[in-house]
C-alpha cells in the first residue's frame, strides 16, 4: 500500500469492490472513465497523478507495476488491490465491475 | 521567458497536423476540448506539446518518442484507426462510425527492451 495520497472520494449506489482509478488530468479516455463511474453511480476514488509531486508520482507508478506486473498508462484501474486494468474500454469496465 | 500557448493556438496546431497527414481530429466536440485542453496544459507545462493521455517525465529527452504527433500515432491509426489519446484518427474509420477507444500502448514495448 502506498500511504498519504490524497484521493478524491466519489460515493454511489454501487459498489462493486474497492475501486480506485489513477488517472491524468489532461487525458480524454482518464475524464471518460470518471464520468462513466460517475454516470453509473459507483462508488469508488481517483487521483490525477500528473498534479502531484514528481516523486510521488514515481513511487506510485512504481508501486502499481510491480503489484500488477503490468505497465502502468492510464486510466489505471485497480478493484482490491487485486484486479488491474489499464486505459478505459467501456464494455470491459462493465464486466469488471459486474455491472452486467 | 517561455510563450504560452492558448486552446486556440492548440487546435490550429491540430489541424495542421491532421491536415498534413489526411487524419481527422476526435469527431466528438467535447472529447476534442478535453485533449486539446490537456494538450495546452502539458505545452504550458513542459514546453512542448507532450500527449495528454502520457505520463510525461517532463524533460524533453526523455518524452520525444510522445510529443504530438507521438511516434506511434502512424502505425497507431494504421492498425486501430486512431492514435494512443484519440486527437487523430484515420477518416474511414470515422466514416464507419469508429469511436476512438483507449488502445494498447505501443510504447511500453519500447520502454521494455
Amino acid at each position: 500500500m502506498i500511504e498519504n495520497i490524497t484521493f478524491t472520494y466519489k460515493d454511489g449506489l454501487l459498489s462493486p469492490g474497492d475501486i480506485t482509478v489513477y488517472a491524468l488530468s489532461t487525458c480524454g479516455h482518464c475524464k471518460r472513465a470518471l464520468k462513466f463511474l460517475d454516470d453509473n453511480s459507483v462508488k469508488y476514488k481517483f487521483v490525477y497523478v500528473d498534479l502531484l509531486p514528481s516523486e510521488e508520482k514515481n513511487n506510485i507508478k512504481d508501486y502499481l507495476a510491480k503489484k500488477s506486473n503490468m505497465y502502468v498508462a492510464f486510466p489505471f484501474l485497480v478493484i482490491d488491490d487485486t484486479t488491474f486494468f489499464t486505459g478505459f474500454i467501456e464494455e470491459e469496465w462493465r464486466r469488471l465491475l459486474k455491472m452486467e | 521567458m517561455m510563450k504560452t500557448k492558448t486552446l486556440q493556438d492548440t487546435l490550429q496546431f491540430a489541424q495542421m497536423v491532421a491536415g498534413k497527414h489526411g487524419w481527422v481530429l476526435h469527431p466528438d466536440k467535447e472529447f476534442l476540448d478535453i485533449l486539446v485542453e490537456g494538450l495546452t496544459t502539458n505545452y504550458n507545462r513542459y514546453g512542448y506539446f507532450s500527449c495528454p493521455c502520457r505520463d510525461a517525465d517532463g524533460i524533453r529527452e526523455k518524452d520525444k518518442d510522445i510529443i504530438c504527433p507521438c511516434e506511434y500515432c502512424a502505425p497507431d491509426i494504421q492498425e486501430y484507426g486512431s492514435c494512443y489519446c484519440g486527437l487523430y484518427n484515420d477518416p474511414l474509420f470515422i466514416k464507419n462510425g469508429g469511436y476512438p477507444e483507449s488502445i494498447p500502448e505501443r510504447r511500453q514495448f519500447k520502454n521494455f527492451i
